[in-house]
């Protein structure tokens, strides 16, 4: 293509530094909040003031920063529930039954220590807090590895059974906490039973300890994917599933395994969300929401090219606008969902300049042909 | 046009100057040569020699970078295939474009601008077998494709393209998935059609002595460069494999004679079913032992590869069994029968035999990933598996930059290598070998036939599965000819003749059994 005295080539490229990929997301995000800032202008808020808002609600405000970290790395969770999958060639949209699964592990786990009297009964945390853990682990898991099984033994589409699943574990929460449900909260109004105050999770720096956990499992995720046995052998068989057969890969253990993790993952998720974030300590009505926001773990997952560690700041990106764009709507009277818009702009634009991780644009002046 | 005054003799295409650059190479530098009417004109060249590049622009799927195609010495610019075939230019891929549901006349018609909505099929009939007889092809054109043998596919595809009306024709590795006698069948028509008025470009890898036997002058490409213009008359093999290959070429292979050894692997009765769910492999049994190659000869399709997968895990067994140092491993994993001793080279070398996406390295490390030397509590010992590799690759010659570069990177002679290198390493007790050369040029077969004759002095037992009767016959200490799933016999080499066992590559029993 010619522009002015310029020529101007695609040309292929063939590896993409880690720094390349970090300015491309960047440029990324700044294209999709350039995009946006047309729909504020024709809502008739100013840009920029809009912006400052969501951004200073949702990074640099006392109320509003607690929630963005909680809500990104519940979106970290099903970021990494969604990876481990995706690096054996799997997709896992099950993340919403998962966490349903792992909640309901909990409060079972948590039930059966009797956590279902009163608000002010003494529980024993130390014993009662790593059950409930291993109950949500065992739930989350137990529901995962079923696709992976079935992928495996069958040949079952794995998007067909987890999202099937994911209706199965909505309407057996919906069963579980309400009218009569064995885990129905003394208010009746649909809730689940609200966790005694001795066993609350333990805050860290102000924050609920699964944020470590969560940051540990996408650094330990991302050292199984780089340097082990088990993760050479997952991203083996979701490269080229014929040449893992060949080297001896089993093709039943690895979509198993990777489902099983996947789990796992979004059962801690489940815990994270509803036993361990301040506020909440009980199954919600609108655990529906939740299940939607899991969601999200798929876009993060391909925009970090299926990197745990590329996942934290695209996630906490994520957590952040969702928390901010909806304090702003409300605050700046703005009559639309400005959170999914800007997502929605954002998924493009960023999925949009992956293009250029594997192209780059070279000009240089148009010589006159001889 | 001005076809219809060509007389034989006359040049009807031109190519002068032709270069083609691609990112990092110039497949075609600076090509000349003249096709004339009337003439066979190979095109002979190693892979990589811009053999394929050179087709493409002739057939307008490229665009040279510089220079030009005169057809009856005009000039000509060809933005797309189309412009080609209105110029009367075929071409026959090599890989079969036909719906093998189809009769061949439907399948002749297909694209032709005249099939409109409309199919005059009896005029159509007509006019093809008009054309048959002029050419003296010999087809059955209500039959259905599927019930045509591959050499009766191959004139289907080159009627199509006489039926568009092509006066040269572009043949892509025209012998290639023939047995030999069906070769023999082919090449004789195509001298009887070329007659006075066609021009006949087959372009062709390695098979030498069908460039000896079909045409009237070579052209060699080497590295995208033309190196001699010769009259066939005036070449011999070893002639033209010196201006393909660019160094004399040994063509006899020294055949190691090892002491036969114990029974290494014994198959019973083994049979087992392709993708499709049909029986492609119809109980055959042998043994290979220690120190010995058997060489299975077969047309590709035949029941090869579905015998390989078997042997190798990878497919289930319908019946029979393999026992492997006389313990049976008929239902052992693939796993199981590479900690057993067990090597396997797979016919596929992308996209089964190695990850493209995968360092170097990392493809070694698929046949070593089990290995408990190379790992310490699941933790990859990557500086052990990188040393490894880098020891490989230099033993081997293989042409990279380093064990991080990729392997969709190397050329199919390095990548053959690289795999060859880390099955070998191990020291496998039996090889199986699926078309080892297949693809690869004269200087990268020679050196794969060396290792696995390197292979069998070190007391391997070897399964060879070729399509290349010439490898089957200068590696094998026994052959056994494979047809529709079944040995037709399993023959020493020193009573093999090579007549008798193309003719029982194409299911013709042997009169006297012979073991």
């Amino acid at each position: 293509m010619k522009l002015g005295g310029y020529e101007v080539k695609l040309e292929k490229k063939l590896k993409v530094t880690g720094w390349e990929a970090a300015i491309i997301s960047i440029l990324a995000i700044l294209v999709a909040l350039a995009l946006v800032s047309l729909i504020f202008l024709q809502a008739g808020v100013n840009p920029l003031v809009g912006y400052k808002a969501i951004f200073s609600y949702a990074f640099a405000n006392l109320f509003g920063l607690p929630l963005t970290i909680n809500r990104s790395v519940f979106i970290l969770l099903c970021t990494c529930a969604f990876i481990v999958p995706m690096r054996a060639g799997l997709w896992n949209i099950g993340m919403a039954g998962q966490l349903y699964a792992g909640a309901l592990g909990a409060f079972a786990v948590a039930l059966a220590f009797g956590a279902k009297g009163s608000q002010g009964m003494n529980l024993a945390p130390a014993i009662v807090i790593p059950s409930m853990m291993v109950g949500a682990v065992l739930g989350g898991g137990l529901i995962g590895a079923i696709p992976g099984f079935l992928k495996g033994r069958l040949n079952t589409n794995e998007i067909v059974v987890t999202m099937m699943l994911n209706s199965i574990a909505f309407w057996l929460v919906s069963y579980m906490i309400k009218e009569g449900g064995p885990f129905m909260g003394g208010g009746g109004e649909g809730e689940g039973y609200k966790l005694p105050q001795s066993i609350y999770a333990p805050l860290i720096l102000g924050g609920p300890f699964t944020i470590p956990i969560a940051l540990g499992l996408a650094g330990l995720l991302h050292f199984m994917f780089a340097r082990t046995k088990t993760g050479y052998q997952i991203k083996a068989y979701g490269l080229s599933p014929s040449a893992a057969r060949y080297a001896g890969i089993s093709a039943y253990n690895v979509p198993l395994l990777v489902f099983l993790i996947g789990g796992i993952v979004s059962g801690l998720a489940g815990y994270h969300y509803f036993a361990a974030l301040p506020g909440v300590f009980k199954i919600t009505r609108n655990y529906g929401d939740l299940g939607d926001l899991s969601f999200y773990g798929i876009i993060c997952g391909l925009i970090s090219q299926g990197n745990p560690l590329a996942a934290i700041p695209i996630a906490l990106l994520f957590g952040g606008l969702t928390n901010g764009g909806r304090f702003v709507q409300g605050q700046l009277k703005i009559g639309f969902g400005i959170d999914y818009a800007l997502l929605g702009v954002l998924m493009i634009t960023l999925v949009a300049f992956q293009f250029f991780y594997r192209h780059s644009i070279v000009w240089h002046k148009s010589r006159r042909e001889s | 046009m001005p076809q219809n005054a060509v007389k034989r003799g006359d040049t009807v295409l031109e190519v002068r100057g032709i270069t083609k650059r691609f990112p990092g190479i110039i497949a075609n530098d600076d090509i000349d040569f003249d096709i004339k009417a009337g003439e066979i004109h190979a095109i002979l060249g190693e892979n990589g020699a811009g053999k394929t590049t050179l087709m493409k622009i002739l057939f307008g799927l490229h665009q040279p970078d510089e220079g030009g195609i005169y057809v009856h010495g005009e000039k000509v610019n060809f933005r797309s295939p189309l412009d080609a075939i209105h110029l009367g230019i075929g071409m026959v891929h090599q890989n079969r474009r036909l719906i093998p549901a189809h009769t061949v006349i439907e399948n002749i018609v297909l694209g032709h601008p005249r099939a409109g909505t409309i199919l005059d099929l009896k005029r159509t009939g007509e006019e093809i077998s008009e054309l048959c007889d002029r050419y003296g092809f010999k087809v059955d054109l209500k039959a259905k494709v599927w019930q045509l043998s591959e050499g009766e596919k191959q004139v289907v595809e080159i009627l199509k393209a006489l039926y568009r009306g092509a006066k040269i024709l572009i043949l892509d590795e025209p012998t290639s998935a023939l047995a030999p006698p069906e070769t023999k069948k082919l090449l004789a028509s195509i001298k009887i059609m070329t007659g006075d008025e066609l021009a006949v470009v087959p372009f062709i890898t390695h098979k030498l002595p069908i460039v000896l036997t079909i045409s009237d002058r070579v052209t060699v490409l080497r590295r995208g460069k033309v190196t001699a213009h010769l009259k066939t008359a005036d070449a011999t093999e070893n002639s033209l494999a010196q201006e393909m290959v660019g160094r004399e070429v040994i063509f006899r292979l020294e055949r190691v004679e090892v002491e036969k050894g114990k029974p290494i692997l014994q198959v019973e009765n083994l049979s087992g079913l392709n993708d499709k769910g049909a029986l492609a492999l119809r109980g055959v049994s042998f043994s290979v032992h220690e120190g010995e190659i058997l060489g299975i000869a077969g047309v590709s399709g035949n029941g090869q590869q579905v015998l390989a997968e078997v042997l190798a895990g990878l497919r289930r067994a319908l019946g029979g069994n393999v026992f492997l140092d006389r313990i049976n491993i008929t239902h052992c994993s693939a796993l199981q029968r590479w900690l057993k001793g067990m090597g396997y080279i797979p016919s596929d070398r992308i996209d089964v035999g190695s990850i493209g996406d995968y360092s170097l390295a990392e493809n070694v490390f698929m046949n070593y990933y089990f290995d408990d030397e190379f790992s310490k509590w699941g933790i990859v010992d990557s500086i052990k598996v990188r040393r490894l590799t880098e020891e490989l690759i230099s033993e081997y010659g293989v042409v990279a930059p380093g064990s991080d570069t990729t392997a969709k990177s190397l050329s199919g002679g390095n990548l053959q290598k690289l795999i060859l290198a880390r099955v070998l390493s191990r020291k496998p007790r039996l090889l199986i070998a699926n078309l080892p050369t297949q693809g690869l040029d004269v200087g990268a077969t020679e050196f794969v036939q060396n290792k696995l004759l390197e292979a069998k002095k070190e007391r391997a037992g070897i399964l060879l599965i070729s399509e290349d009767l010439d490898e089957i016959l200068s590696l094998s200490d026994r052959v056994a000819p494979i047809y529709e799933g079944e040995f037709m016999g399993i023959i020493p080499v020193e009573q093999a003749k090579r007549e008798d066992i193309g003719a029982m590559m194409a299911g013709l029993k042997p009169q006297v059994a012979r073991t």
